[in-house]
Order: C-alpha cells, then sequence, then structure tokens
C-alpha cells in the first residue's frame, strides 16, 4: 500500500532569511520537496507547513511564490532548481480572491489563456468544463464570483491555478472558516488536485494541525527556537516513512493522534 | 406594528414595496408641512407647480434645457476622457506628480480663474466648456485615485500567479476590473456637473440655459419661476441618476450582487 520512492528536488529552499528593518521574521529556511513516485499511481505532495499565527507562513509563502524576495537565501524550483520567478508557483489566498467583473467561465478561462499552450476556443471550453464536471461546478460556470459559496470560490481559485499550468499551489489556511463536513470536502478536493499529476505539489499553510496533518505527506513546523530570533522550519515529520500518509481515515489511527500532540508541544 | 418597528431600526433592509411607501409617505408629508406653512418667502408647492406650466409654455423654454442637457454633457464627455487618462498614467510613476497636482487643483477657486479662461478661449461656449471641465477634473481624478488606490493588493498577487505582465495585469483589474466603478463615478460626477450648470451658464448669458432662466428670473424677483426652473433641474437630476443607475446595472450585473439593498 505505501511503496514509494523520492525522487529528484523539486521545490528548495537555501539558507532563507526574511528582515523588515531590524525585525527578523524568518531565520535560516531550509526545505527539500522531492517527487514522491508510488507504485501503480499518479500521486502528486502535500506538505503542510504549520505554526501559530503571526509566525512568518505567510512571508513564507509569498517568498515561496516569488512574490516577496528574501533578505537572504533562495527557493530553487523544477528540475533544474532554477531560482522561483513570479508565476511559477500558483497561491489561493484565504479569500479566494477572484476576478468579479468576470463570470466563473471567465475566470477559469483566464487561467486556461495564460498557460503557454494553444488550444481553440472549443478546446477551451470543453477543458473547463471537463474540469467543472470534476469539482462540482458545472452548473456555476455563468454566474458570477459574488453568487458562489466559500467553498465553490475555493473551488474554483484552485482550479484556476491548475488551468494556468501551475504545478506548484499554495494554500493559505485552506480550512479556515469551515463546519466539519466542509472540512472533510476540502480534503477530498485536495486530494483530487494532488493526484491529477505526478508533479502536482500542494503546500497548505495553515494553523490547523489535525487537518493539515491528515491531508499531508510532510508536515513542516514554522516556529522559533529558544534564544534566537525569526522563525524557522524547526521540525520535518516525514510522514510516507512513518506510514501515516495517504490514509483515508487517519483520524482513528493512535499514531496520527500522538503525532498531532507531539506537534503542538512543538508550536 | 412589525413594520413600523423595522422603519426605525439601524442597518434593517425594507423591501421594496415598503420602501416606496415609506418615500412617498414622507415626500407627501413634506409637500404638506410646506403648503399648509404658507411658505413665506419661498412661494407654496401649488404656486411652483403653476409656475412650472408656465416655463413649460415659455416659447424659449425647451431651447433653454437643451443648450443646458447638450452643454453638460459635452462637459462630462471631455472631463471623463481627461480624468481617466490622467487617472490612468498616474499608475505609471512619472506621471503621478501630475495626477497630485490635478487633485489639489479642487482648492482652486474658479472664480479667481474665470479672467484667465476668457483669455484663453475665443467664445463664450468653450469659455463655459472650459470652465466646467476644470471644475469636474480634480473631482473626478481624486475619486478614481481612490478607485485605483483601493485596489487590494492581492488582486495584483493573483495576477502574477496567472503569469499576466504588468500591462495584462493593469487592464484586468484596474481597467476592465473597476470599470463598473469609474461608471458609478461618472454617475456621481454628473451631479456635480449639472450643479456648476447653472453658475457657468451666468458667464456667458447669450447662449441660453437653465441657468439664464434661472438669473433672469432672480433679477425680477420671480421667485415662483425660480423655485419652478429649480423643480425641473432637480427632478432632471433625478431622472439623469436613475437612467445612469439603471445603465450600471445593465452593463456591470455583478455590481448589484455585492451590495446590501
Amino acid at each position: 500500500m505505501n511503496a514509494y520512492t523520492k525522487k529528484q528536488v523539486l521545490l528548495s529552499a537555501e539558507y532563507v532569511h526574511l528582515q523588515y528593518g531590524e525585525k527578523k521574521i524568518l531565520r535560516d529556511v531550509n526545505f527539500k520537496i522531492r517527487d514522491i513516485h508510488r507504485e501503480g499511481m499518479e500521486q502528486g505532495q502535500v506538505v503542510a507547513l504549520i505554526g501559530r499565527s503571526g509566525i512568518g507562513k505567510t512571508q513564507l509563502f509569498k517568498i515561496m511564490a516569488g512574490l516577496v524576495q528574501p533578505t537572504e537565501g533562495t527557493v530553487r524550483i523544477g528540475e533544474g532548481q532554477h531560482a522561483v520567478k513570479p508565476g511559477q508557483v500558483g497561491i489561493v489566498p484565504q479569500n479566494y480572491i477572484l476576478f468579479n467583473h468576470r463570470t466563473i467561465y471567465r475566470n477559469l478561462k483566464i487561467g486556461l489563456d495564460n498557460s503557454g499552450v494553444t488550444l481553440t476556443e472549443a478546446e477551451k471550453k470543453r477543458v473547463i468544463g471537463d474540469y467543472a464536471e470534476t469539482f462540482d461546478l458545472a452548473e456555476h460556470l455563468n454566474k458570477y464570483p459574488a453568487q458562489l459559496s466559500g467553498g465553490q470560490r475555493q473551488r474554483v481559485s484552485i482550479i484556476q491555478q491548475v488551468l494556468t499550468g501551475n504545478k506548484f499551489i499554495l494554500l493559505d489556511e485552506p480550512f479556515s472558516g469551515l463546519d466539519i463536513l466542509m472540512v472533510d470536502k476540502v480534503i477530498a478536493l485536495l486530494r483530487k488536485v494532488s493526484m491529477l499529476s505526478e508533479q502536482n505539489t500542494l503546500v497548505i499553510v495553515s494553523h490547523d494541525i489535525e487537518n493539515a496533518a491528515a491531508v499531508a505527506d510532510t508536515v513542516w513546523i514554522l516556529g522559533k527556537e529558544e534564544g534566537k530570533e525569526g522563525a524557522t522550519i524547526k521540525k520535518e515529520y516525514d510522514l510516507c516513512e512513518t506510514g501515516l500518509a495517504w490514509k483515508p481515515d487517519i483520524r482513528t489511527d493512535r499514531r496520527f493522534l500522538e503525532l498531532i500532540e507531539e506537534i503542538k508541544k512543538q508550536l | 406594528m412589525n413594520k413600523l418597528k423595522a422603519i426605525f431600526e439601524p442597518l434593517k433592509v425594507l423591501d421594496k414595496k415598503t420602501m416606496t411607501t415609506l418615500l412617498v409617505a414622507e415626500a407627501v408629508l413634506a409637500l404638506l408641512v410646506w403648503q399648509l406653512s404658507g411658505g413665506g418667502l419661498i412661494p407654496t408647492p401649488d404656486k411652483v407647480l403653476k409656475a412650472v406650466g408656465t416655463i413649460f409654455s415659455m416659447p424659449d423654454f425647451i431651447d433653454n434645457l437643451f443648450a443646458s442637457i447638450a452643454l453638460t454633457i459635452k462637459g462630462m464627455v471631455l472631463s471623463i476622457i481627461i480624468a481617466l487618462f490622467i487617472s490612468y498614467l498616474s499608475i505609471v510613476p512619472a506621471f503621478q506628480p501630475i495626477a497630485r497636482f490635478v487633485i489639489k487643483c479642487r482648492y482652486l477657486t474658479l472664480t479667481g480663474l474665470i479672467f484667465l479662461f476668457t483669455l484663453l478661449t475665443q467664445n463664450g461656449g468653450q469659455l463655459k466648456l472650459s470652465l466646467l471641465i476644470f471644475g469636474i477634473v480634480p473631482f473626478f481624478v481624486t475619486t478614481l485615485l481612490g478607485v485605483i488606490d483601493g485596489i487590494s493588493k492581492q488582486e495584483f498577487e493573483l495576477c502574477t500567479t496567472l503569469r499576466m505582465n504588468s500591462w495584462q495585469s493593469l487592464w484586468e483589474v484596474v481597467i476592465v476590473g473597476r470599470l463598473d466603478q469609474v461608471f458609478e463615478v461618472m454617475r456621481q460626477n454628473f451631479a456635480i456637473a449639472w450643479l456648476m450648470i447653472t453658475s457657468v451658464e451666468g458667464l456667458s448669458m447669450s447662449q441660453g440655459g437653465l441657468g439664464v432662466m434661472l438669473i433672469k428670473a432672480n433679477k425680477y424677483v420671480q421667485l415662483d419661476i425660480v423655485f419652478g426652473t429649480l423643480v425641473i433641474i432637480f427632478a432632471l437630476g433625478i431622472f439623469f441618476d436613475f437612467i445612469l443607475g439603471l445603465f450600471r446595472h445593465w452593463l456591470f450585473p455583478y455590481t448589484k450582487l455585492q451590495t446590501r439593498r
């Protein structure tokens, strides 16, 4: 069930520091996300970046997306491991920003228009229709974002990034403000997106430990070390190695509950 | 009883029927108080109504009305073009000081500039138009820059992650994405233009206009005609505002989805 191999590095950070004036936000952040291969399966990667509110998660998130330049260090992307540029990593912000003047169809189309893939209008319509069908949005394509619920907007926001061709998608607090049933739906959605392509890599930035860990194959703890200013990745949990990844009923596993307790202590 | 309570409850959104009833009732009440108070210096509603009838029968009324409307529309169209040009240019850092200066021109009085504009223009029509434009553009640019400044950083970040360049982001977020708000700004400024028109028309009376009618009636202390003209100006203003509001919802249907009412 859990036979897997980790291959080339897809996203990495080397000695990333971020400082605003005298205030050190991030210190010495290092990580490597590798392409995980599972036998007979098309499976991407899901990383959970967990930390307390105000610790610098969003800043690290923006550095990973190339939207903020770190004071020192580099984030590298792809098989060639070149420095990340804005537009190479998709983001799904907490409030699911969409273009309010465009219908859902046209919001999705703008992703496809900028994907660099040449498609006819009919082909674009078919591709958008397929995604809308898969993610239960088919009946909403002619609506405006203001007419959708939070969960529907989240799905549109994620698919918009997928259609742009972004293999790396960062999600800021995807479980925020959702009831338990919706959380399960979002977890299912994230699994579905991660399985669309072998290289799809989702990084979930959250302070919701249980839900983020339930969907992830790797958990990073962002926090401060004693006596040192600025947050760093204090600990990395490889859930594939410990057999806690890719299990739909993971929440009932005693080892998972122990892991959650251990993570809480780390924060 | 509940409905009565609701109309005095803060933030309560009333249904369309109740709101219309409330509006009509308050208007009737105001007219009634006005009529019964005798008006004093102000002519009572029945006299104003009669004066409106008289104004409509004046041979030059239609000409004056169209002169005012034509001048307002001409002034508005030119002001929109100039204001949009300045506002969109302000996104390019090199042009930002120009936009900031135009905003500050709100504090320049028109009266002091009439002489300069008289020298710079060739006839009364041009003088009125240029003063109208000079009066509207700073307010228009101020509101437009407010709209642009209010755009969240996240929208531009979304464009970046969708691999759009700066020009595409400008087009999508600032120009097309805010067209509904530009239209609303235009609607608000149409009111300012309509308000200014009567003052500006007084500067060159040969071409007529509702402002000229007002000045003449004031000169001969025809208060009923003055108020009759004001009622016509007021009613036309409300009518234009309503039409522009309808257009806004027709052109930008999503705007209706984002408001409480």
